[in-house]
């Protein structure tokens, strides 16, 4: 960005928000987190798609255990190969799918919880707002199985009346060996 | 009830393997291809485990990496043979090393990185260094600490007997003796690398997807001969729309190849009437055709494809297996590696792959149809896990174990097809034909001591019924 750019985009932004702002919106984005991930906890999938925006990107890459000199390339880049790399229509699909009656990965179904902790605002444009997180999410099924994704993950909100569509998800995995039989489950 | 149990012998004295109590007649005894019965113990029992490790995957040529995961100098990206580590690195003078990743003097991990570039390898234990076709170069403190008594030339990094590439793809032995890669792939191995490669060089996209199953190896091998399964396996991903079984099925329309050492392809076959209209189309049609959906059975291969493929061979629309572990689908779009991790643990690896001439719309839908379809987050692929690892937990309960499974969908109604070019294959329907040849190539392969017991004592490929 030119210099000049810089300061015509300095000229148009709006004043930063006061603590009691970023306060109020720390709680509404955090409020709209929980609920979004009780729904999945409670396999309410349809009543997601619908916080769903029209023109998401749910995204995950595949990380590498690479090292220090190499860490640029640690995980994979939009375009190459990912665990997820999701439109809309495509996470239609995955719910038609867990709908369909003969899922058999998740019939009997799944129990996950979803935990969402360290929400860091990190950018609000217009009816935008980037945020980053970490997340846990915990999948037990049958008697004996144990699954457990922790990763960091940048969500873009767009607010929509009193509440948000989740307009972006890239969630970046901790893990590079997916210790798992399966991800069958929502994120 | 009366339960069959197959025979756990000792051994004669001087045969190696006497400590796992498996001889030759106990291990041929685990499967009964005329029976079309496999012994349970197959897939869970722990001593026939450390026997694969070194008569089936230290014997064997297993998968290492394509030519451009690894392109200039330096470069490395570590697999496995069995559950040895193993560094794939481009060296000084382009071709492919294939090093034990151990340190000869107290056996630490050289790389830890899964992929990477490096001048040398420096063991992070004391600092031995080995160049890039496993020369040790340094020893910290040779003269001083080990009075000079170190022969370096003897303790290098141990390098696979033979590596060898087929069109790209680069594999490896530990077997000094093994036959060229070329007469091990055998027509039925190259027809499935040439699926691969039928619309010219390739290049796999980065980023390998890795997960872990608790399944045996061979559950999740032989699934993927099994076009049986679609159907009900993968109902939902059908009804979700990911794909339209009916387009890919064709269970009336299967073409399996069975070939030496246990290679097979298996699944939807082009009829020959329709191979034969396609002889007629140019090129360029063809190219043009299959672009648009690159995963769709009906892809219409040009002429490259019949070379590497044969004029039979090329009317496959089905899954190659490379014995023992490597999986070739989407139609070559896409390889599957499946990793031994114990008898009931398996990693699966995806490697996805487009011609490097491919226009950027093409690899977009490629990538989107690998992504969607396998892998642990694939529509299709996230129901067959719990199937494998639910069969392999029932093969280690004291009576389930003493049970076999079944396996004899058109057993004796088929027949081995010669072509003029002696090209061999099976017209049929859906069958089970693959996965029979499947065990009873690796009965084989168990039950022999070396390559040359191995090389006298295995099943030629099929000929006449089956």
């Amino acid at each position: 960005m030119s210099a000049l750019e810089v300061a015509a985009e300095a000229a148009t932004a709006p004043a930063p928000l006061s603590l009691a702002e970023r306060a109020l919106l720390q709680f509404e984005v955090e409020q709209f987190l929980y609920a979004e991930a009780a729904l999945l906890d409670a396999r309410r999938y349809r009543d997601w798609l619908a916080l769903i925006a029209e023109d998401i990107h749910y995204w995950m890459p595949i990380r590498r255990t690479v090292t220090n000199s190499d860490i640029e390339r640690e995980f994979t880049k939009v375009g190459d190969m990912a665990f997820f790399d999701d439109d809309r229509a495509m996470l239609e699909m995955r719910v038609k799918k867990l709908e369909a009656g003969s899922a058999w990965s998740e019939d009997p179904p799944s129990r996950s919880r979803h935990f969402v902790s360290n929400v860091r605002i990190l950018d609000v444009a217009g009816d935008e707002i980037t945020l980053e997180a970490a997340f846990h999410l915990y999948r037990t099924r049958l008697n004996t199985e144990v699954d457990s994704w922790i990763g960091r993950r940048t969500d873009v909100l767009r607010r929509e009346g009193e509440s948000f569509r989740i307009a972006r998800r890239h969630l970046f995995l901790d893990q590079t060996l997916i210790r798992a039989t399966n991800m069958s489950t929502l994120f | 009830m009366t339960l069959r149990c197959g025979g756990r012998m000792q051994m004669a004295d001087g045969a190696t393997g006497v400590e796992q109590g498996w001889d030759r007649a106990s291990i041929l005894a685990l499967f009964d291809a005329e029976a079309g019965w496999l012994d349970r113990r197959v897939l869970s029992d722990q001593a026939l485990y450390q026997l694969e490790l070194e008569r089936i995957f230290a014997r064997g040529w297993n998968f290492m990496c394509h030519d451009s995961q690894i392109p200039n100098v330096g470069d490395y990206f570590i697999n496995y043979i069995g559950e040895d580590q193993v560094i794939c690195v481009r060296g000084e003078d382009g071709e492919v090393n294939v090093l034990l990743n151990t340190c000869r003097h107290r056996g630490n991990a050289l790389c830890r990185a899964e992929q990477g570039a490096a001048k040398s390898f420096v063991c992070s234990y004391h600092g031995w260094n080995y160049a890039l076709d496993g020369k040790l170069i340094g020893v910290p403190g040779q003269s001083s600490y080990f009075h000079g008594d170190l022969d370096r030339s003897q303790l290098g990094l141990v390098k696979a007997a033979q590596v060898d590439s087929y069109l790209g793809f680069w594999f490896a032995t530990m077997a000094p003796d093994a036959p060229s890669l070329h007469d091990y792939l055998g027509d039925v191995g190259r027809t499935g690398i040439g699926m691969i490669c039928s619309y010219g060089d390739v290049e796999v996209i980065d980023g390998i997807q890795k997960n872990v199953i608790d399944c045996n190896w061979k559950i999740a091998v032989d699934n993927l001969f099994d076009w049986y399964h679609v159907m009900y396996s993968h109902a939902s991903a059908g009804s979700a729309g990911i794909f339209k079984p009916a387009e890919i099925l064709h269970p009336n329309n299967q073409l399996v190849m069975l070939g030496e050492y246990g290679h097979a392809i298996s699944g939807p076959g082009l009829p020959s009437e329709r191979q034969t209209q396609i002889d007629l189309m140019s090129d360029e049609e063809r190219i043009e055709a299959s672009r648009s959906a690159p995963a769709n059975s009906q892809r219409i291969r040009p002429r490259l494809g019949a070379e590497l493929m044969g004029a039979s061979g090329v009317r496959s629309m089905g899954h190659p297996n490379i014995f023992p572990n490597l999986w070739i689908t989407l139609g070559g779009m896409q390889v599957c590696l499946r990793l031994p991790r114990g008898p009931s643990k398996t990693e699966l690896w995806w490697f996805t792959i487009v011609p490097k001439d491919a226009p950027a719309s093409y690899r977009k839908v490629a990538v989107w149809t690998a992504i969607h379809l396998f892998g642990p987050g694939g529509l299709l692929e996230q129901d067959d896990g719990e199937n494998w690892s639910q069969s392999t937990r029932a093969s280690v309960g004291f009576s389930s174990r003493q049970l076999g499974q079944t396996l004899k969908m058109g057993l004796g109604h088929d027949r081995v097809t010669v072509d003029e070019h002696g090209q061999r294959f099976i017209d049929t329907r859906i069958n089970e034909h693959a996965q029979r040849w499947l065990y009873r190539s690796w009965t084989e392969w168990m039950a022999a001591r070396d390559w040359a017991e191995l090389r006298a004592r295995h099943s030629p490929a099929p000929e006449g019924a089956v």
